[in-house]
């Protein structure tokens, strides 16, 4: 008799878990359309991989709730990749070939993104990249490589044309020591003095990517006086030189701390009440802007999904699988030359996301759209700083001339 | 000259110092006295963060109390991890030992993950640190000063306690020869257990110490490692005033060498040890390998 209760129990168990699986809305009897993400889920920056699956996610829930693209669910497929180039290209790799993926997607760490687009080619897999920022990614105009985040360079331009307005003329530098802090410092610097040619650089200073120790900097910058501060520390090295600075009084005596990647709320939330006000920050997205409905419901269904609200990372990626479930139904298919010519039609593919309008360029597969910044603040509402007297860049400012040709 | 200024420039380079010293003179002591290299250290110093996290909630009236849990307990865990996991393999070859301890560190890491999930950790400032201290005029963070405090507090007790003490005379006898130690009766595998206690406790410490300047996340034990063995590599492994050289000499370098040459910040340390392995293969204070014959 307890056998038998036992053998019905499994059954009951398993078939509950089946039915779970399978979600509420099915498309029917059609193979799925299958999507290989790659983000960084183990390590330090396993806070930023976490928003980003659970952005695609989401989206891939709403897509199938719908009925899916072309009649077909997606699927998705999420693996670590470490910020490993090796492992990055090994699993992707693994995706094409084993599981049989029709996309590859996400990717957080620019060198990761640079060593897989090269399968892009070699087996007609279009990657749709949702965070790695390198400009060099689209500028080596690859047919099936498209980002559908804002660049590094457009982040850099965009800190350009604020910094142009503000009263300051002494600048100075601190961002890890990797490409992509040289890259936007110098993308940075080199826009600002255009803009406004009597600015003057008075200290740089380059700690390790992953540094736990910026006391030296910190001192050393001082003591450079600089006025303003443009900075690309992001992750846990912003949230540790931010309270090692404020330990410093560094943000009493620098009147402008500029960061493209500051208000990213993996930085924001840890930081909680110590943020320190008046920084001018911006992320790729900010969940309290736009004020629309659209907005809105976005961080509505990602709060009751996940129980947060939603990072830039999250809505990039969320942003970028509907975009791609986009492309798919306006080429009718799957395959790579049809996705691509999708993407690019009619003067590059126009997605409304959260954030607002996003138009793809049609020559280097660059996403454009505006972005948003603004001065850290603390209200009794929110349990971290959030953005006060925003500044909206708009996606022209930061659109700067490409190599790619189609 | 600006005499206030590189007065403030050494004590961030001595501040980090300390915080390089608490780290690694665990690794450097265990790897003389059993001849163990724990790939694990940097993780017991990551369990010491959250550990501290988890007995204070987070709250600042917990700091002390804290503090002191946290140093405790990591007597009591590195003893446990002795007894129950590293003495099984003594007797085996090396690369065990290696194995052991670095399937340790993904081990903890992902426990880590699990218990405290993937966000940056951290603890507010203390009251009795929150205001700076003035040094020749210029603000330098008080907490700063505790740490270089702590460091050396603690690089006096192990003196103490190495060259005062009978089991400190062990420990120092067992990075010379253990089969001798254990002839003249000395219970050994308990010496072990109280080697690897203390090392592993020092971590924990640091690690605790520094989270009201730092934040903690399950990847930061493999970075300290790193910072670790490149201390004890330029100090020299298996000796603990090595670790202590070695910590000084590289927060030196750096709070001094980005005055001179602030484009290379990152390879101040390396260099150093490049330097140190071509010169000196067995560090500063380390003793050279003994001729086999």
């Amino acid at each position: 008799m307890r056998r038998v209760l036992g053998l019905v129990l499994a059954v009951w168990v398993g078939l509950w878990i089946l039915a779970l699986s399978l979600g509420p809305v099915r498309a029917q009897g059609q193979q799925p359309i299958k999507v290989g993400a790659l983000f960084i889920l183990s390590g330090n920056f396993a806070g930023y991989g976490k928003s980003g699956s659970q952005g695609a996610q989401l989206a891939a829930e709403e897509i199938n709730a719908r009925g899916g693209v072309l009649g077909r669910p997606i699927q998705l497929v999420v693996v670590d990749d470490q910020g490993n180039p090796e492992v990055g290209v090994r699993e992707a790799r693994r995706l094409i070939l084993q599981e049989k993926v029709d996309f590859l997607f996400g990717i957080d760490s620019s060198s990761v993104a640079l060593a897989v687009a090269p399968l892009t080619d070699e087996y007609k897999i279009p990657l749709v990249v949702t965070h790695a920022a390198t400009p060099t990614l689209t500028e080596q105009c690859r047919p099936y490589v498209f980002r559908t985040s804002n660049n590094a360079r457009m982040d850099a331009w965009a800190a350009a044309a604020l910094a142009a307005t503000l009263p300051v003329k002494r600048w100075a530098n601190i961002g890890p020591d990797y490409e992509f802090g040289r890259v936007s410092w110098q993308d940075f610097i080199t826009r600002l003095k255009q803009l406004r040619p009597d600015v003057e650089v008075v200290s740089e200073q380059w700690p390790r990517f992953g540094s736990t120790d910026y006391a030296s900097f910190i001192t050393a910058l001082m003591r450079a006086r600089p006025e303003g501060v443009f900075s690309t520390l992001w992750a846990g090295d912003m949230v540790i030189f931010a309270r090692q600075a404020k330990q410093f009084g560094f943000f009493n005596q620098v009147k402008y701390f500029v960061n493209p990647v500051g208000a990213a709320l993996e930085v924001l939330a840890p930081l909680g009440k110590e943020t320190p006000e008046g920084l001018l920050v911006s992320a790729r997205y900010w969940f309290l802007y736009p004020n629309t409905e659209r907005n809105r419901a976005f961080v509505e269904a990602y709060r009751k999904r996940f129980g947060e609200y939603p990072s830039y990372n999250a809505e990039e990626a969320y942003a970028g699988l509907h975009m791609l479930a986009r492309a798919v139904e306006k080429a009718k298919s799957t395959q790579a030359e049809a996705v691509r010519r999708a993407f690019e039609a009619d003067g590059g593919l126009v997605y409304d996301a959260p954030e607002g309008r996003k138009r793809m360029r049609p020559e280097d597969h660059q996403v454009f759209e505006g972005l948003v910044w603004g001065y850290t603040k603390h209200t009794p509402d929110y349990p971290f700083a959030i953005l006060d007297r925003l500044r909206i860049i708009p996606a022209n400012d930061t659109a700067y001339p490409t190599q790619c040709k189609r | 000259m600006d005499i206030g200024f590189y007065l403030l420039q050494l004590l961030t380079g001595l501040a980090y110092a300390s915080t390089l010293f608490l780290l690694s003179v665990g690794l450097s002591l265990i790897f003389g006295a059993m001849g163990i290299v724990n790939f694990a250290h940097g993780s017991f110093y990551m369990l010491g963060a959250y550990l501290f996290y988890a007995f204070t909630r987070g709250q600042v009236e917990g700091f002390w109390g804290g503090l002191l849990s946290v140093l405790a307990s990591g007597l009591v865990i590195g003893a446990l991890v002795e007894r129950l996991l590293i003495r099984p393999i003594y007797a085996r070859p090396e690369e065990h030992q290696i194995l052991l301890t670095y399937a340790l560190l993904l081990i903890l890491e992902d426990a880590v993950r699990f218990f405290f999930g993937a966000a940056y950790r951290s603890f507010p400032m203390p009251e009795a640190f929150s205001s700076p201290l003035f040094i020749l005029g210029s603000p330098f963070p008080s907490y700063y000063l505790f740490l270089i405090g702590l460091a050396a507090l603690f690089a006096l007790l192990l003196w103490g306690f190495l060259y005062r003490t009978r089991l400190g005379v062990w420990i120092r006898a067992a990075t010379q020869d253990r089969e001798m130690l254990e002839a003249l009766g000395v219970n050994v595998p308990l010496l072990y257990t109280a080697v690897f206690g203390l090392g592993i406790a020092l971590a924990a410490l640091g690690g605790a110490a520094l989270l009201p300047l730092q934040a903690a996340t399950p990847g930061m034990a493999v970075d300290a490692v790193i910072s670790a063995f490149i201390v004890v590599v330029i100090g020299g492994l298996g000796s603990v005033w090595g670790a202590l050289l070695g910590a000084v000499l590289i927060g030196l370098l750096q709070a001094f060498g980005i005055l001179l040459l602030p484009e290379w910040a990152m390879v101040f340390p390396f260099g150093l040890m490049a330097l140190v392995l071509l010169l000196r293969p067995w560090g500063l204070l380390g003793r050279p390998p003994a001729v086999r014959t």
